[in-house]
Formats: C-alpha cells, structure tokens, sequence
C-alpha cells in the first residue's frame, strides 16, 4: 500500500499539483463505482474536477460493471469497497432486494427538481437514461423494420445475439418476445423462434465481443443502446440506430450509496453534481455521448427524442417482476443455443 | 546429423513442416494485433486503411492516458511481486518434491496444482468472502497474495521439469566436498535448474500482468489494474490503444529478451 | 539435505496455500451446500443441480474434451518447434524462443479481436481460402469447437512449449552426433535419447495447458461463443448474473475436481518417467 501511495504522491508533485498536503487535510474523499470503459473517462474527466471545485470532494473510481459491483459489495459484507454504485435496472432489483444499499433521501438533492417524476426514490437516482434498439450496417444490410425481422433470413444469418445476462440484452429479448405474442414475463415464444434460427446466427457471444464483431463483419446487426451506436460511430464504424416499429424501450441508470458507507454527505453531493445541468450537458456531447435525465438538457442526435420528458412515451418494464424470472431464462437460454 | 536416409529426410521434414506450423500459429495473431496499432482508423480495425503512429502517442500522453499510466504502474509492480513471491516458494517446493521418493510428495504436488484449476472467477468471489470475513480490506498484499496462488503453480511445473533430470549423486558429492546447503545450492543446483526458474518467473510475472478474474475481486480504487482498463476500453469503443498497448509490452519484452541473452552471454564468457 | 528434511522445503509454498488458497476454497466449499452465501442452513440443493443434471455434465465433458484437444494440438506442434529449437543455431534459437513467448505479451482482450480478424466470416483465413479458389464461401471457423480449438492452440502453446525447451536444454547436442554416428536413424534417436528427456517437460506442459485451457473462461466465450456450453462460463453466470452462490461454488468444485483428476494422473505418468 506504501509504495503504491508514495507513487501517487510522487506522481501528483510531477504533475505540478501544488501543496498536496494542505489540499489533502481539507478535502474530504470517497470512492464510487463506474462502468469501465467510456463511462470511467466520462467521469474522471467531467465530474471529477467539478465535484473538486464545487465541494473539495476528492473522488476515487473503482471500474466494475453492474454485476460485479453487487458481487463484490456482496461478498464483502457490510464493509463496502465503495460509497456509491451505479447500475441499470437488473442489478438494481438485485440490489435492493439484497439490502446492499442506504435508505435514500432524494429532498438532500438540490437538483431533484430537474429530475423527470419518479427518478429519484427512497433508493437512488437516476443519472441517465438508455435508449434500446437495433443497430445495424447500412453499408451490409437494409435498415431493419422492427424485432421480427431479425428472424427472417437474410438477416438472421448476420445477427449477433446475446442472452439475458444484461439489461439491455434481457430487454430486447422481452421486446422480441412481446411480437411474437409473448409478454414481460412468458418468453417461450421467443424460445420457439430462436430455435429455428440458431444454426443460421452469425454469433451468440458475450455483449463485450459485439462490438469487435460488428467492425470485422462477423455480424451486421446487433441490439444494443444508442450510446454504444454513437460511441462507434463517431471512431468511424459503420454502423446506425433503427427504432424498432414496437417502439424503442428505455430504461434509466442510477446510482445508489451503500450501506454501511462512511461518506454519505459526500456521496449524496456526488450525485446531486453528477444529475446537475453543467455536468450533464457536457456529458451528453461528444466525446462522451450520455442519454442526459436532466430535463434541462436536450438529448443526443441519435437518441429518438428531443427531451428526457419524453421518455414515458418509451417502452419500459417491470423489473420486480423480470428478476425473479431470470435465472431460468439464462438457464433456458444456455440450452436453447447448445449445439 | 549426417548420413541422412529417405525415412529420416521424410521425418524431418514432417517435423520441419509442423515446427513452421506452429511458428505461424504462435505469431500470426500477435502480428495482426501489431499491424491494428498502427491503424489510421478510430477504432480497431483490420486490414488498416492507413498508417499512423498516433495511438502510440496517445498511449504516452501524460494527460489522455494518465489513468492508464496509473493502471499500469500497479499491474507492473503487483507482477513484479507475484513473480519474486510465487517463484522462490515454487522452487523451493520443486526441489523438495524432486528429491523425495516418499508418497506424500505426489500428493502435495497433485495439491499444489489445485489453484490453477479453480475458475478463477470463483477464486477471486471465495477469496474476497474469505478477507471480509477476516475483516481484511482488498490492499496491494492481498491482491499479490492472490495473484501469486494462481502463478505458484507455473513456476512449480517448469522448476519441476528442470529438476527431475538432477543427479542426486552431484549434489551429494558437492555436500561431501564440504559445501553446505545454502553453496550447494548456489553453485550447483541454482544453475542447473535455471532454464525451469526463469520459464516459471515469466510465466508467474506474465499471468498476474494479464489476469482478470482475482484482480477483478481483490483490486480497490487505489489499485486500478491495466486489464481491467484495457477490457473497458475495448468494449465500448474499440480504442486503439488497447492495441498500442500489447505492441508496448511486445516491444518491452524484445529489449529484456535481448538483454537476458547479452547476459547470459557475458556470464558464460567470464566463467570460461 | 538428508532425504528426511527435504520437505522442510516445501513449507513455506504449503503455508501460503492454506492461508491464501485453501481456506478461501474451504469457505467455497461450504456455501456449496448451503443455503446461500450466509451459511445459515444447509442443503444438496446446487449438487443435486449440478451432478444431476444431464445439461451440466455434458457441459463438464465438454469442458475436458476441450481441454485434451487442446493439450494434443499443442503438443503436436509445440515438439517439432522445440526438436528445431535444439538442433538450431543461436539466430534461430532466440526467434524461436520470442516467438514462443508472444502470446503471453498480448492481453487477453485484445487476442479476442485478433482471433475474430483470423477466424472470421470476413477474416483472413477465409479470405486466403476464398483467394485461392479452395472454397466459395466463408467457412464457418469463429464460434465453432475447431475455432476455438485453434485459438486455444497459441494461447496456450507457450506453456507446453517453455517447460518443453527447458527440458530439453540439459541434453548435449554431443549426444545427438554420437548416436546419428553410432548409425542411429533419426526416429530411433528422437525415440531413444530425446523423448525420455522430454517426457518430463511434455508433461509438465499438458497439465499447464489442460488446466489452463480448460478454464479459459474469456477464450470460451468469445471465440467458442454461446453454442458451445464449457463449464466456467455457467460459474461465471451463476455467480454474477444470477447470484446463486451454493450453484456456483458446487459448479467450480465439480470443475477443479474433475481436472485435477486428469492433471493428477499426468503428474503420476510424470513421476514415473523420470525416475525410470
């Protein structure tokens, strides 16, 4: 621990921060979770340094996605590794019915007023949104009309599929469902579809290997969230957003404070910073490309509405009762796909 | 070999063929992962459209890359210590191991395995429920500690290998020379077992520079690991320096290859 | 040493072991048949579900096989390049010797995206295959046990092939003149002088690579992909996704047992190989 501490003292003196240790004793620290990735850079570099000047907090990130954040928070037992977590939907459930995170007072807010209704609660906050659709290669293939044309061939055969373990991924498989006469909680239409495709799919694999299929053309369609669609596009992939004529689903992110933390008045500031107007418009630009949730905030080109009030138009699920459900559908899914 | 007949011409060239096999195998993914560093497009992206050497500046950058910098200071040093620690409990397990006929040493060898077995995933969660309940928070010992239990096993295999072919009767006659354990060592079977210690120092160092699963679990805010940031970056946007990166750690390990060699090499002249 | 002290010296790596491995697989152990992660009560529960289950035991054998396939393809071609290794000069030996160490140097994350490039619809495999007029359309390679199979191969060739070359370092090329001179041919020298020498090293490298490929949870997933079921994968699922811990843990079990029942045997093979 010492020599990793002295090097990032020794680091900080190069970098020509000054006085680090009259800073050090006023300033107050905590440690949050991010997604690794685009959503680390984002924060590092957006609300890091404001949450620095608006309260000398001194935030620490931990890089773990959904998962293995409440894994982690799980097994250490009311010892948090972090103070603050951030999760989509599924995680969120699991969450709380785990009792892993502080009883949440959205009033400590000062910026919950710029929240849609509902998107802050006696859990947490809401920190941005995720549009959900279909992505595909408009050099490859023709722009898909909705989910049911991912099962007719010419398609099929360069679909990339990945099962329930994500939000993004058990949403859309629900959406396929629901055409095929399915709903929120019974699947087993879509089952019967997958079953006739699954030899002609170009990948059933891991979200993490999608986008590195779709640039080699191993797949020309994917579901996925305009987020990761602008993010590709913008390093030059080939690759756009269709709305799917079911309609796009949306759900939100939110952060949560753990329990047992010792840093709560800097974990509400943390999120009160990140849902503030400033914070969220540069984060909804390029380089960085967020869904805001701050009504103050106009969204994205790509994101299918002009602003975050507009969400409740979406489709969105229930996700006490998805939850419960999943376990087997991941289950389901593994044999389904066996060859 | 000279006086080759047809049946020996055939079979060496089986084995040529299948050595040039194996030679394209081993290098071809490391070459395409090479030629993508220097792509000119934004993300990765083979066969590159053009050339450029911006990623490799990206990737030194102070600033864009500072965090990576961070990451990969800690991954070098968390290496660097699982090697010493897993190597030099390894081999002194391996020559206990080799120069005992008694039944328990198969079985403590068929033990000392177990750790290489056990998806590390499930390591890492057990690993993390184990230090919770100790009350212990993830710290720099912990992770080495753990990363040093999935690279043991490595170093015991390749220092192993190197010490079953040890003659007893040396090591004897160095003791009946009057040297004691600790010279014998030193000047006998050290040398000797070399070649298997430092396959397995590499192999230990390189296993905990790559390893995910237990950093994933063992890891804290303060200890930010390089595969943990590189996996971020490729999944959501592909980042080329990712790429850059491994062309680094490849160029990296030319240099330390090359200055092994000149030392071994003057090591051997001034002995001889 | 005497021959009764010498286990002194493998103490310390024993120590550690039960500190830092065995006690956490113990506490593994023990939510395998429990309730849940707290322990408050027990249950066969996850190895009911796991042992009894056709699904995971064909997953299980999956999982070996691959591992196996592995270990042959390695060995197959990590022996040739080792014998060119010991008859090379010093040029070749340290090409030989980088090449043997690349694929470690590459971070797991990025060798996924090499593979695709290789293994892919588009790749370069089909590309020659198309080029040349062998095929007329993609042959299926990503996502298929033999893709996979191939990517494992590099992956893991590294750690057949060091403990192979180390083996190998201690014979003296003198002995390989003296027995082509003797008027040995060259199967009977590869037989007689340098397989014993290597057999210490070849097994040494199959228990790496099986143990090694058989768990290689990211390769598994991204090169072999859904269809294909291995074992780590549904401990991974089982622990992160769907937090049934007891399953997971009764799943790592049933995978470190089974290979370290082949490992163990190799291990024997090996012991009896070099004391012959």
């Amino acid at each position: 621990m010492t020599a990793l501490s002295r090097r990032h003292l020794l680091g900080a003196a190069m970098a020509g921060a000054a006085l680090p240790w009259n800073a050090a004793q006023a300033q107050a620290a905590m440690t949050a979770a991010v997604y690794p990735g685009g959503w680390d850079e984002a924060l590092r570099a957006v609300l890091a340094p404001r949450l620095r000047e608006a309260h000398n907090i001194n935030v620490a990130f931990e890089p773990l996605f959904a998962v293995d954040q409440i894994a982690k928070a799980r097994a250490a037992r009311g010892n948090p590794p972090f103070d603050v977590f951030v999760l989509d939907p599924g995680p969120r459930v699991s969450g709380i019915d785990l009792g892993l995170f502080e009883a949440f007072d959205p009033t400590k807010l000062s910026n919950r007023a710029q929240l849609p209704n509902g998107y802050s609660d006696a859990h947490g906050a809401a920190v941005a949104a995720q549009v959900v659709g279909i992505a595909y290669n408009p050099t490859k293939v023709a722009k898909p009309k909705g989910w049911a044309d991912l099962f007719k061939p010419e398609y099929a055969s360069k679909l990339g599929l990945t099962g329930f373990q994500t939000t993004f991924g058990t949403i859309s498989l629900i959406e396929m469902a629901e055409v095929f006469g399915g709903s929120e909680t019974n699947v087993e239409p879509l089952f019967a579809e997958l079953r006739k495709i699954k030899d002609q799919v170009a990948a059933v694999a891991a979200p993490a290997a999608m986008p590195g299929l779709f640039q080699q053309g191993q797949i020309d369609l994917m579901y996925t969230n305009t987020y990761t669609v602008t993010l590709l596009r913008s390093r030059g992939v080939n690759i756009d957003f269709a709305v799917p004529e079911t309609g796009a689903a949306a759900f939100v992110t939110t952060m949560h404070i753990a329990k047992g933390s010792r840093n709560l008045d800097s974990a509400y500031k943390y999120i009160d910073t990140m849902i503030s107007q400033p914070v969220q418009t540069t984060l909804a630009a390029e380089p960085f490309f967020f869904v805001p949730v701050n009504t103050g905030v106009t969204p994205g080109a790509d994101v299918p509405m002009r602003s975050i009030s507009e969400i409740t138009n979406f489709v969105s699920h229930d996700w006490t009762k998805i939850n419960p459900l999943r376990a087997q559908w991941i289950a389901r899914f593994n044999r389904e796909m066996a060859r | 070999m000279h006086r080759f007949t047809g049946a020996d011409r055939a079979l060496a060239l089986l084995i040529l063929a299948l050595a040039g096999v194996g030679f394209l195998i081993l290098v071809g993914p490391v070459v395409v992962v090479l030629v993508t560093s220097f792509t000119s497009s934004r993300a990765l992206q083979f066969p590159p459209p053009g050339f450029t050497l911006q990623w490799y500046r990206d990737l030194f950058d102070a600033e864009r890359s500072a965090q990576i910098h961070v990451a990969a200071g800690n991954s070098l040093l968390v290496a660097v210590l699982t090697a010493v620690v897993a190597t030099s409990l390894s081999t002194a397990a391996a020559l206990a191991i080799a120069r005992s006929r008694a039944t328990w040493s198969k079985v403590a060898e068929g033990a000392f395995m177990a750790p290489l077995v056990l998806p590390g995933i499930a390591f890492g969660l057990a690993a993390l429920m184990f230090f919770s309940w100790l009350r212990q928070p993830p710290s720099l010992a912990l992770l080495v500690a753990g990363h040093a239990m999935i690279a043991a096993p490595f170093a015991l295999r390749t220092v192993g290998a190197s010490a079953a072919g040890l003659d007893p009767a040396l090591l004897e006659s160095s003791a009946a020379l009057g040297a004691g354990p600790w010279r014998t060592f030193r000047r006998v079977t050290l040398p000797l077992i070399m070649p298997g210690v430092a396959a397995g120092a590499f192999l230990a160092f390189v296993s905990s520079l790559d390893n995910v699963p237990v950093s994933l679990f063992l890891s804290s805010a303060q200890t930010d690991m390089l595969p943990i940031r590189l996996w971020g970056m490729m999944e959501t946007a592909l980042d080329v320096r990712v790429a850059a990166a491994s062309g680094v750690l490849v160029a990296l390990a030319f240099v330390l290859l090359l200055a092994m060699d000149r030392a071994v090499g003057l090591a051997r002249r001034m002995s001889g | 040493m005497a021959e009764g002290g010498i286990w002194r010296l493998a103490l310390p790596l024993a120590v550690a072991q039960m500190l830092f491995f065995a006690a956490p697989l113990l506490l593994l152990a023990a939510t395998s048949v429990a309730t849940d992660e707290n322990l408050r009560d027990w249950s066969l529960r996850a190895w009911r579900d796991t042992l009894g289950d056709g699904f995971h035991i064909e997953s299980v054998l999956n999982t070996l096989r691959l591992g196996a396939l592995t270990v042959l393809a390695t060995a197959l071609l990590a022996v040739p390049l080792a014998l060119v290794h010991l008859v090379a000069g010093p040029a070749l030996r340290r090409v030989i010797l980088i090449a043997a160490v690349l694929p470690l140097l590459t971070s797991v994350v990025v060798r996924t995206f090499a593979w695709i490039v290789i293994l892919g619809r588009e790749g370069v495999i089909n590309a020659t295959l198309i080029g040349m007029g062998v095929v007329t359309a993609p042959v299926p390679l990503l996502q298929t046990e033999h893709g996979l199979i191939i990517a494992l191969t590099q992956i893991e060739m590294p750690l057949m092939l060091l403990p192979l070359l180390a083996a190998l370092a201690r014979i003296d090329p003198a002995l390989l003149d003296a027995s082509a001179s003797l008027g040995g041919s060259l199967a009977r020298t590869l037989w007689k002088v340098v397989l014993p020498m290597a057999l210490p090293g070849l097994i040494a490298g199959a228990t790496l690579v099986f143990a090694s490929a058989s768990t290689a949870f990211i390769s598994q997933g991204v090169i072999g992909g859904g269809r294909l079921n291995y074992l780590p994968a549904l401990v991974w699922q089982n622990a992160m996704v769907v937090f049934d811990w007891p399953l997971a843990a009764a799943m790592a079990i049933t995978l470190m047992g089974s290979v370290l029942m082949v490992a163990g045997a190799l291990s024997l093979l090996g012991q009896r190989a070099s004391h012959a």
